[in-house]
């Protein structure tokens, strides 16, 4: 037996057992068994990294290479003058990793007070296993600094824009809103969407886990920002619209309510507003009513305000004349079943006098000389019942019935503005064939060129002048509507007050409008104004709608800078220098 | 003249210059990847103070307390080493009980491996490692001549890194028991140990991991995401799909070095046990074929210094010489199966090259053994006597 201790290394040397035992090829077996398996792994890095590197790369970018979309900035809304009415401004949102994201209590508490919330819901916020969370969205630039200066670990920023309007609840109907991701909504937003837009650029990035992005991949596609829109709308106008139809819903204790100022020359919508209405800066608890566009989506019986298109048609096709005597006496007229009958009883009226005094029973006699086609032709010429194609959603048509199917009764209660339903836009635009010489101006939304276009002719200039002169009676003392009128201009109007059908029937409710012109030697402004269910006493539109009628037009007429056309004579009575009288003697001329 | 040998006076003139390139070229790659891999995670994290260096700073201290420790351990004799082996396993069989005692060793991710030493932390696995080496060479030596008797040769030793074994199970530390067992394996097989005995071992040893991973969930998850890791890409394959797009990202020159991405939170462990995904994306194929042909000639440099010492009847210094070169080829092999899909996922570290305190330390001081034993194998052959 070998004594191994001691110096061990002589012993081996001499041991004839060990020789034996140390056989070399045991390792030469071993060291190429593992240079065999190294061979082996440089096989597998050439197959991952050169044979089958495609598959592979693809699976990576799969989960790190993202395309980013670059938002374009949406184009501004203004009006005629410039004045902004909707804005986006660039805004940052804040997100977190909650998985990176490690505070100290001081932390929390910064961020917490920059982003307006309290510690433990921001707290609870980061505490949940989502891999990302938004923190804020829609912060100002300005605290989105303060947030990234305090450099906290897993939190980030995105920049997106918001949407402001300035103008609010002023001009909400006509400008509408966008919701998430720019989309319009309502109003312009929705009419002008594509325009406004613009072209969203975009990127291919390469991010870390965290969301961050290490590189960009291709090149970066740049943004094309969206075009601003003009319109046509007179922000001074609007205000004035706006602040008197809110006044008189107040005061008349009303439903709902509308008004529209038009350019009569050149078909631009210059004020359109409503109430109820809302700020679009803020639409948390926005219902269906403030939401609706009244002016546009709304039908109502239009009522008297009819009266002088049914005159104008039997004019035109000199059925009557301006000083046919009509007569109106007692004050009712029976067609088959129905009665018909006026406000106050007139005796004989003249054409003229039936606008003036805003006898139905007149308006029915004259309608009954007129074929049912010939009126339902000239209805349908000053665009009623059909869609206005300004843009704004929910445009209706209103009820115009096919001329084959009507009743006499319904044709009489049409002369009248009964059976028949109108949006006040339909309304206030088919004026224009009065204001103008007998053409019908096509509307527009965004500020027109220089040029003024050219409408569709319904009615012959005479028939429009001489119904301007009717309308202008209407106005003055012994007509419905003296409270239509404007110191220094002259003014034509007309007012409508009407039952609304409620179920089918008319119940004890009226729609109290009124429809004008102004100056009426050389009409500029067409205004219309609707009230829904005055109830404060008075529901006539003479009482109702003339009143903000004139205060509208009178404002925006001075405004514009329009000449009077009535010169002011110290100490004359507030009356118009031309009298009644010397209206109809040059009638009768 | 003996006592010339025990401690070199001056520089040694004649010392294996391939073994000592091929090491410090590992030591180098492995510390600019390790700063590479660790940057963004290190830049990100609290723990390590938003300092993109901090994995950096510490891999360089470690590689100083390595470089020294080896240039320590270069010089002392192999007679010496051969008298300390019972006594470094059995003081690295106390150190592995010490971590189990609760209060005493560390958790890191659910495995208790660490004891803590004031600002670092030691792993006694990485250094069983060494000790195992040390001591199945000198065991082996001891009963060279009972090598055919299954009950004096094989069993005294088996017992014992059985009982290392449950240790490092206990931790759990598979890597580190794979290592070892097979260095101990090896080593009795270098030895003399007979063939069919060997053969035999090898079965019973294939049916214990096969049971053992059958009645671990936690393995077997493990081997179930290395099969196909694209079947649960995003959950039990996760790390190794991640490891194999940074290969595919490679292609043959990389993506260039600080430009991975995979690095970028994607890959867990990418300055541990990752560490060749990473090299493999920045540097691509031909960083990956440099890194195995330093391993490859290192470990050929490690066998050929024993068949030396082998033909120099210095018995105890050829076991150890080839049971490093069996250990760090046997851990390099298995870290680089597991980044690229060959092997089932474990927690074992590139040696030289992964970030980890202890295992530098260990592989250091292993390569200056190799360089000891070269040193008086080249001693011995101009004539002087060890």
């Amino acid at each position: 037996m070998m004594n191994f201790k001691g110096n061990p290394a002589h012993k081996f040397a001499e041991s004839p057992l060990l020789q034996l035992s140390l056989p070399p090829w045991r390792s030469r077996l071993m060291a190429l068994l593992i240079l065999g398996s190294f061979s082996l792994l440089i096989g597998r890095a050439f197959y991952l990294q050169i044979v089958n590197n495609d598959f592979l790369q693809e699976k990576g970018e799969s989960r790190y290479r993202r395309n980013i979309e670059i938002s374009a900035s949406r184009g501004r809304i203004a009006d005629r003058h410039g004045d902004v009415l909707a804005i986006s401004t660039p805004m940052k949102s804040i997100w977190a990793i909650p998985s990176a994201t490690s505070l100290t209590p001081d932390q929390s508490r910064q961020l917490a007070a920059l982003l307006e919330t309290d510690v433990k819901q921001l707290t609870h916020k980061l505490e949940t296993d989502k891999s990302f969370v938004f923190l804020r969205r829609q912060i100002p630039p300005l605290v989105a600094d303060q947030v990234a200066a305090l450099k906290l670990p897993g939190i980030g920023q995105n920049k997106e824009y918001r949407r402001f309007y300035p103008t609010g609840e002023m001009t909400a109907h006509v400008v509408g809103f966008t919701g998430v991701d720019d989309k319009g909504l309502e109003g312009v937003e929705l009419a002008f969407h594509e325009q406004l837009l613009g072209q969203p650029g975009g990127r291919s990035v390469i991010k870390d886990r965290r969301g961050q992005i290490v590189e960009d991949v291709g090149s970066i596609k740049t943004p094309q920002d969206g075009k601003d829109i003009r319109l046509a709308l007179d922000s001074k106008i609007q205000y004035l619209a706006y602040s008197q139809l809110k006044q008189a819903i107040t005061d008349n204790n009303a439903k709902a309510g509308g008004i529209i100022v038009l350019d009569a020359r050149s078909g631009e919508i210059l004020a359109l507003a409503n109430w109820p209405t809302y700020n679009p800066n803020n639409r948390e608890k926005l219902s269906g009513a403030q939401l609706r566009n009244r002016a546009v989506t709304d039908t109502f019986e239009p009522g008297s305000t009819l009266k002088p298109f049914t005159i104008a048609l039997a004019l035109d096709n000199a059925k009557v004349r301006f000083d046919t005597i009509i007569n109106c006496a007692p004050g009712r007229l029976t067609i088959g079943s129905a009665t018909i009958s006026d406000a106050h009883p007139h005796g004989a009226l003249t054409v003229a006098e039936v606008i003036q005094k805003s006898s139905n029973v007149g308006a029915a006699k004259i309608a009954a000389m007129l074929p049912a086609q010939k009126m339902w032709e000239m209805f349908d010429d000053v665009g009623f019942g059909q869609v206005p194609r300004l843009g704004f959603p929910g445009e209706v048509s209103g009820r115009l019935r096919p001329w084959k199917r009507w009743r006499p009764i319904e044709q009489a209660t049409m002369s009248y503005g009964h059976g028949i339903s109108v949006s006040l836009i339909q309304l206030a635009r088919a004026y224009s064939v009065f204001a103008r010489d007998g053409d019908l101006v096509p509307l527009s939304l965004t500020r027109a060129d220089s040029s003024m276009p050219q409408g569709a002719r319904v009615f012959s200039a005479k028939t429009a002048r001489e119904v301007r002169t009717m309308l202008e009676m209407a106005v003055l003392p012994g007509g419905t509507a003296p409270k239509a009128q404007i110191p220094g201009y002259r003014v034509a109007g007309k007012t409508g007050t009407a039952y609304k059908l409620e179920h089918g029937r008319y119940a004890s409710k009226y729609v109290s409008s009124f429809v004008g012109f102004a100056p009426a030697s050389e009409p500029r402004l067409i205004v219309a104004v609707m009230i829904d269910e005055p109830s404060a006493g008075k529901h006539y539109g003479g009482d109702v709608a003339a009143p903000v009628f004139a205060s509208v037009m009178g404002s925006s007429l001075r405004t514009l800078g329009i000449a009077p056309d009535i010169p002011l004579v110290v100490a004359q009575s507030p009356q118009s220098p031309q009298s009644p009288k010397t209206l109809a003697a040059k009638a009768k001329l | 003249m003996w006592h010339a040998l025990e401690a070199p006076r001056r520089m040694p003139s004649e010392i294996d210059l391939a073994l000592l390139w091929s090491t410090l070229m590992l030591l180098l790659i492995g510390m600019v990847m390790v700063y590479s891999a660790s940057m963004a995670t290190a830049e990100a994290g609290r723990m390590t103070g938003n300092q993109p260096a901090y994995f950096l700073f510490r891999h360089a201290i470690f590689l100083t307390i390595g470089l020294v420790a080896a240039a320590v351990a270069f010089q002392v004799p192999m007679s010496t080493w051969q008298q300390w082996s019972p006594w470094l396993f059995v003081a690295g069989f106390v150190l592995l009980a010490l971590v189990l005692i609760p209060g005493v060793g560390r958790d890191v991710n659910g495995a208790r491996r660490w004891l803590p030493l004031g600002i670092v932390n030691l792993q006694p696995s990485e250094l069983m490692k060494l000790f195992a080496v040390l001591y199945a060479a000198d065991y082996t030596t001891r009963k060279m001549a009972h090598m055919h008797d299954l009950k004096k040769a094989f069993l005294p030793l088996a017992s014992a890194m059985v009982a290392v074994g449950i240790l490092l199970l206990k931790e759990p530390d598979f890597g580190a028991f794979v290592v070892i067992i097979s260095v101990a394996m090896g080593i009795l097989f270098l030895g003399g140990m007979r063939a069919r005995l060997f053969v035999i071992l090898i079965l019973v040893l294939a049916a214990a991991f096969a049971a053992l991973i059958i009645f671990s969930p936690y393995r077997r998850d493990r081997i179930f995401g290395f099969m196909d890791p694209w079947a649960d890409a995003y959950g039990r394959g996760y790390q190794l799909s991640h490891a194999l797009i940074a290969f595919g990202r490679g292609e043959l020159l990389g993506v260039g070095l600080g430009a991975s991405v995979e690095k970028l939170f994607y890959l867990p462990e990418a300055h541990t046990d990752f560490l060749l995904a990473v090299i493999a994306e920045e540097l691509g194929f031909a960083g990956v074929l440099v890194v195995i042909l330093l391993f490859a000639l290192l470990i050929q440099r490690a066998f050929a210094i024993g068949r030396q010492a082998v033909a120099l009847d210095r018995l105890y210094s050829a076991l150890v010489a080839q049971g490093i070169g069996l250990w760090l080829g046997v851990q390099s092999f298995i870290n680089m199966g597991v980044n690229t899909g060959l092997l089932p996922t474990k927690g074992l570290t590139l040696p030289l090259m992964s970030f980890g305190g202890s295992g530098i330390l260990a592989n250091c001081i292993a390569v200056a053994v190799l360089l000891r034993i070269d040193w008086e194998n080249r001693q011995l052959m101009r004539g002087a006597k060890v």
